[in-house]
């Protein structure tokens, strides 16, 4: 009994010190459910795949919509989705479109900077965790006259930011790897 | 569109711990989904335990042939005629699932699982283990309620795994293949010697509970869970108003200690008020992803009431330390558990004496575009058949000294992915039970301390 009322205080006490606790999804938990095992061992999702009895198959709205805007019609990489969002998310955001992959930020002027700001759209090209499946554009503007004016980002800035972005994408894949059986 | 958008803020801005949390969610109605697996097997398999009991064409099915006094290798056996079994099969597991999820207004996600499957022979990893139904007949296996808040963490009531039986492990490798020495194997398995059923995040059963899982802090997160009995779902088992040993509330009952080992019938065990705990480590060095838990399980026993109106204490409660990582670099995934404390086989109670038990398992997994390979292995050591004898008289418990009981096996597999939610599958698997002084296969002459099992498994599966 005391050994119970240790781990549950231990529960207690790590649950309830400050508030800077994420999420965890379901997807991170094991399972012993055949169906959900499948599917994540085949690369298949357990929110797409099946049948909608009731209510709205949200996963098949994001694909039409996807394909009325002429892209692939498959949803994007959620490693590549979310490693961009984090990479970004040192910036304002303006919108983010998870069914078209498109994140677009509003301007950043960096502390040490304040002459010049930034606007940055990325976009999450793929439904695989490929090197090519993101691509990030960085738009530049400086401030003359009191006026902002569009100038040149440095060419290796988008780059730079896609290797972050596919580096944080391989982490998220490993502590997932890592977190399933 | 929009409301997407906004649910996924509130996931981000949840990990920031802002209090954005309520403004930013948005409420979505509930989304009910019928899923399914179909998986299908051809088995090659040799076991120990071969020598079966057919029976006649003249009798009714399962009822002993041959007569009494046959002799078979200059042994005379009781009532045995002796034939050996095939060493080919297919099985098929079938199972439907409905899934509903919603979100409310203030950020609590919400829903609900029911699983239903069609493969409810004794013995399967899944779901309660060793209930004894039709095959074919539909049995809900799991069947919960979850509610979620980004910042509290998640609770799920209901029949569902407990953090140590499969949500929160780490070091148990089954990624491949149907899941190795811990896979659909056990399904072409006959009962002699038990020849399956390993002590598997899986075997613990998922006996209505409620589970409590936390966020994630620092890379820690945790989980606890709380089982009054080891019944299922909405009856107690109490089939009269006697309260025999199926009665998931019975605190005392005759024959209890028969029953340390759950048996074959429904939700028939002396396993009592179980509780897991675990905690929970993952993170990324260096590009390798790493996760690591500890936990405990714990339980109290039911108590025998052979003896009239004596409650006997003739067995240990659960008390069980696990500790188990793995880690994974680009497709490469490595881990090790390790059991230990007082338990038996299929997580069975032990005898009061009884030595403690420990299991190591460890295994690898390799994924490379669509194929994955992986090996696993597992070794236990425990009290295994304790020879025990209850004096009805007397109440007193006596034991045979035996020795433990070495269980341990091995597997080697593949699969080739076809689709999202389709692959074949390749797999081998070797068990073996050992015990001194036990016989382990009651059909052969003598006492035969061995048990062993070889099956190669070819297939396919289909989650949709």
């Amino acid at each position: 009994m005391i050994r119970t009322a240790s781990a549950l205080a231990l529960v207690l006490l790590a649950t309830g010190c400050g508030n800077s606790g994420r999420f965890v999804e379901n997807e991170e938990y094991g399972t012993n459910n055949q169906r959900e095992l499948i599917l994540r061992q085949t690369g298949g999702s357990t929110r797409d795949a099946g049948f909608i009895l009731f209510g709205t198959d949200r996963g098949r709205d994001a694909r039409e919509g996807l394909a009325a805007s002429g892209a692939t019609g498959v949803s994007v990489n959620a490693y590549l989705w979310r490693a961009s969002l984090e990479t970004l998310s040192f910036m304002p955001l303006a919108s983010a479109d998870p069914a078209g992959g498109v994140i677009i930020t509003d301007w950043y002027t960096p502390p040490t900077a304040g002459d010049e700001r930034f606007k940055v759209t990325a976009y999450v090209l793929t439904r695989q965790l490929r090197s090519d499946g993101v691509r990030v554009q960085v738009f530049r503007q400086v401030q003359r006259n009191g006026q902002w004016v569009d100038a040149p980002a440095t060419g290796s800035t988008g780059s730079e930011l896609e290797d972050r972005v596919l580096s944080r994408a391989r982490e998220l894949r490993s502590q997932t790897a890592a977190s399933g059986r | 569109m929009r409301k997407i958008l906004l649910g996924t803020t509130a996931v981000v801005s949840a990990a920031f711990g802002a209090a954005v949390v309520t403004p930013a969610a948005a409420q979505e109605a509930p989304t009910v989904r019928l899923g399914g697996s179909i998986q299908a097997y051809y088995g090659y398999i040799q076991q120990s335990g071969q020598q079966n009991d057919p029976g006649t064409n003249t009798l009714a099915p399962g009822v002993t042939g041959g007569g009494v006094g046959t002799t078979v290798n200059g042994t005379t056996a009781a009532t045995q005629s002796y034939a050996r079994l095939s060493k080919n099969d297919i099985i098929t597991v079938p199972a439907l699932n409905v899934q509903v999820n919603g979100k409310l207004a203030n950020g609590l996600t919400y829903g609900g699982v029911i699983e239903i499957g069609f493969n409810s022979i004794e013995g399967r990893q899944i779901g309660q283990a060793r209930a004894s139904v039709g095959r074919g007949a539909a049995v809900v296996d799991e069947a919960y309620i979850f509610l979620a808040h980004p910042r509290f963490g998640q609770v799920r009531f209901g029949d569902e795994d407990g953090p140590l039986g499969g949500l929160m492990n780490s070091g148990w490798v089954t990624g491949f293949g149907t899941g190795g020495v811990f896979g659909v194997w056990e399904n072409f398995q006959t009962r002699q010697a038990g020849n399956r059923t390993q002590t598997a995040p899986g075997g613990i059963g998922d006996s209505s509970k409620i589970v409590y899982l936390s966020p994630q802090f620092f890379g820690f997160d945790f989980g606890a869970s709380y089982a009054p009995n080891y019944g299922v779902l909405g009856q107690t088992g109490c089939p009269n108003n006697v309260a025999s040993g199926y009665c998931d509330r019975a605190y005392a009952y005759r024959g209890a200690t028969s029953v340390a080992i759950p048996a074959a019938g429904p939700e028939f065990a002396s396993r009592r008020g179980e509780y897991q705990v675990a905690a929970r480590y993952r993170g990324t060095f260096a590009g390798v992803g790493v996760s690591a838990t500890a936990g405990y399980l714990g339980s109290g026993v039911a108590r025998d009431l052979t003896d009239a109106n004596r409650q006997v204490r003739t067995l240990s409660g659960l008390n069980v330390w696990q500790v188990g990582a793995q880690a994974s670099y680009q497709g490469l995934t490595v881990g090790a558990a390790y059991l230990v404390g007082d338990f038996n086989y299929f997580w069975g109670n032990s005898i009061r004496g009884d030595r403690s038990g420990e299991q190591v398992t460890f295994g690898a997994s390799y994924t490379a575009g669509p194929i994955t390979v992986g090996a696993n292995a597992y070794s236990a050591l425990v009290a295994g058949s304790s020879g025990f004898a209850f004096n009805s008289a007397t109440g007193a418990l006596t034991q045979s000294p035996r020795g433990m009981q070495r269980r341990w096996g091995m597997s080697v597999g593949g699969n080739y992915r076809l689709a999202p939610g389709l692959d074949l599958i390749a797999e081998y698997v070797h068990h073996s039970i050992r015990q001194q002084g036990v016989d382990l296969d009651s059909g052969r002459a003598g006492t035969q301390s061995r048990s062993f099992s070889d099956v190669f498994i070819v297939g396919s599966r289909l989650a949709f």
